[in-house]
């Protein structure tokens, strides 16, 4: 009764908080406390799944009584503690921004508490109805929050095209879905997975399941060429908004993306180079990273400089999908650990950017960066060093999570991809260092609007946090390394 | 390989088909028809059908709309579950109990957040 309670309990401590938290915003008159509040259940949920991860998924055994559709094992409650942290920073730099931009509307918290509640019920799905619960409680949450800002005409515009076009992908894959419950008969991953394997079915139902299950996927984790909305929706959506998309949206949309390809076609079939879906994900990865790498060099507002970084970081993530045929556990405790790396420094990156603005002279293009390193050199410090995580230069925790990645596409002997995602990474230099060249080597043209950082303890906060988990895992992966290969020794 | 088991939904449409071209052809057959100018109009649920196309309704009508849809789910969710009370024993009274109070908490806040009152 009791361990199997402790598995549950991350979910329940976010829906019922966030419960807590909607109540709480329309019975008091307390606006400041919200963000705090909404660290405070989120923090709490992550410690809860890191007490499940000491007892062990395997002496909960119950919980499946409890929650049939759900599986809880050191997959699910690795992305639980990831997305856990991901929201609570998310709403600690929310709690900042939204009170210096006026639009501190208490249903920000509660509505970034349930996406992150669907968040973990993607990854912990077991069942494809289940699935497309949280796929949806995760995304229709996002698109409320990239329309967050509802007198912006930009804002109504990115959360207009996420929402049709992410309606548009999770019909598509409901619909793959359905045609592999045509095919086999059932909706529960497991048992999908043992249909596929048995040799006597064959059905071309099942390829073009598959490719439509593919394309769903492909568009929430924004691989090129699904990725159309990302820029749109990051740039229009209020910044804590859009850290919140880039680390935790994407994790979720990951943590599906190896259940279904490894758990739903792990079979040999589907998952052989020659007859499955590795070819068609690694030409995603390949498309993904060269092509936001290269646009990401040519944009002029900082938020779509990251959001076509977030994309080709994406593509890095796909090369270790990929990878995962030939080296499972390897592979997919790589990702995880990039995962971890990304979320941690894109949240931070996103965060340091809120603090180098203030209301009505935000830092929107390169030109507002101009000469704040030497006005501001506080705030620039965090800017630059998440960046430089970002790029993926050591000693930062990004130069691991891609190295990692980068070690297993070669074992698992896909030495092209290798190569090009290498060469990818050394294009993305470039459009990082411009941010250190517009920080630290130019000077404001005259009569340009000068951005003024603002101040905010939750903001600061949550970069201290940031800079910690970043700093923790350059230097000292050791524990959150050890923690992704066991899931993928359980996995 | 399952399509047998599809038979009785095909023929749930045969009948529906039937019955309703069956009762199109009767009153057509039967009914009585006397048309004025009044009564040959499109009927819009007792709106004028013509005149501007881009009419701002207020948004008043959409969040009275999406409250009714959530009580309307929660009433679906009740009425088989009323029916299967004593079989589901304390776990579906305790789950039942669970989803009422979501409900409940989303009326509160509709409630003091205004949705309710139309005279704003």
């Amino acid at each position: 009764m009791m361990p199997s309670i402790l598995a549950l309990m991350p979910m329940l401590v976010i829906g019922f908080g966030a419960l807590a938290l909607m109540l709480a915003e329309v019975l008091t008159d307390a606006k400041t406390g919200l963000a705090v509040g909404t660290a405070v259940v989120l923090f709490t949920a992550a410690a809860f799944a890191c007490a499940g991860w000491m007892v062990g998924p395997e002496n909960l055994g119950d919980a499946a009584v409890f929650a049939p559709w759900l599986v809880f094992d050191r997959f699910t409650l690795f992305f639980e503690v990831l997305l856990a942290l991901s929201g609570a920073l998310a709403a600690l730099v929310a709690g900042g921004y939204l009170r210096e931009h006026g639009i501190d509307r208490g249903e920000f918290y509660a509505i970034l508490s349930f996406s992150t509640l669907g968040a973990m019920m993607l990854a912990a799905a077991g069942d494809v109805l289940m699935l497309f619960v949280g796929l949806e409680t995760m995304s229709i949450g996002a698109y409320a929050l990239a329309g967050f800002r509802r007198g912006s005409p930009k804002s109504a515009e990115g959360a207009l095209k996420y929402f049709l076009l992410g309606s548009f992908a999770a019909a598509l894959m409901m619909f793959g879905f359905a045609l592999l419950y045509g095919a086999t008969g059932h909706t529960d991953l497991a048992g999908l997975h043992n249909a596929l394997a048995s040799e006597s079915l064959r059905s071309p139902s099942i390829v073009i399941a598959l490719a439509l299950v593919l394309a769903g996927l492909a568009f929430k984790v924004s691989a090129v060429p699904f990725h159309m909305w990302t820029p749109d929706a990051y740039e229009g959506a209020p910044t804590p908004a859009t850290a919140f998309m880039a680390a935790s949206v994407k994790a979720g949309g990951f943590a599906v993306l190896l259940r279904v390809l490894l758990t739903v076609f792990g079979d040999e079939r589907s998952a052989s180079w020659a007859t499955g879906w590795p070819p068609v994900v690694a030409l995603l990865a390949v498309l993904t990273m060269t092509v936001a790498n290269l646009v990401a060099g040519r944009q002029e507002s900082i938020k779509r400089m990251l959001a076509y970084s977030s994309i080709a970081h994406a593509g890095y993530l796909l090369v270790g999908v990929v990878a995962a045929i030939r080296a499972p556990a390897q592979a997919q405790s790589a990702v995880l650990f990039y995962l971890a790396t990304y979320s941690v420094s894109t949240i931070g990156a996103f965060a340091a950017l809120v603090l180098c603005g203030s209301r009505g002279a935000e830092v929107v293009s390169y030109e507002d960066l101009a000469g704040l390193g030497r006005r501001h050199p506080a705030v620039a410090l965090p800017f630059a060093f998440f960046i430089l995580s970002l790029a993926g230069m050591p000693p930062m925790a990004g130069f691991f999570g891609k190295w990692f990645v980068f070690k297993a596409a070669m074992d698992a002997g896909l030495h092209g991809l290798t190569v090009i995602a290498f060469i990818n990474s050394v294009i993305a230099a470039y459009y990082y260092l411009k941010v250190f060249v517009f920080l630290y080597m130019r000077e404001p043209a005259a009569g340009a609007p000068i951005a003024k950082p603002m101040w905010s303890g939750e903001v600061v906060t949550a970069i201290a946090l940031c800079a910690f988990f970043v700093l923790l895992l350059g230097l000292a992966p050791g524990a959150v390394l050890d923690a992704a290969l066991a899931v993928g020794g359980a996995g | 390989m399952h399509v047998q088991t599809y038979a009785p939904m095909f023929m749930l449409f045969v009948a529906a088909t039937a019955i309703a071209t069956l009762f199109f052809t009767l009153a057509t057959v039967l009914g009585p028809s006397k048309p004025s100018a009044e009564k040959s109009l499109p009927f819009e649920c007792g709106s004028d059908s013509d005149g501007a196309q881009h009419v701002r309704l207020s948004v008043k009508f959409y969040l009275t709309a999406i409250l009714f849809v959530v009580f309307d789910i929660e009433s679906v969710f009740v009425y088989p579950w009323a029916i299967q009370f004593r079989s589901l024993g304390w776990m579906g009274l305790a789950s039942m109990m669970g989803f009422l109070l979501v409900i409940l908490v989303g009326l509160v806040y509709a409630w003091k957040k205004g949705a309710l009152e139309w005279e704003t």
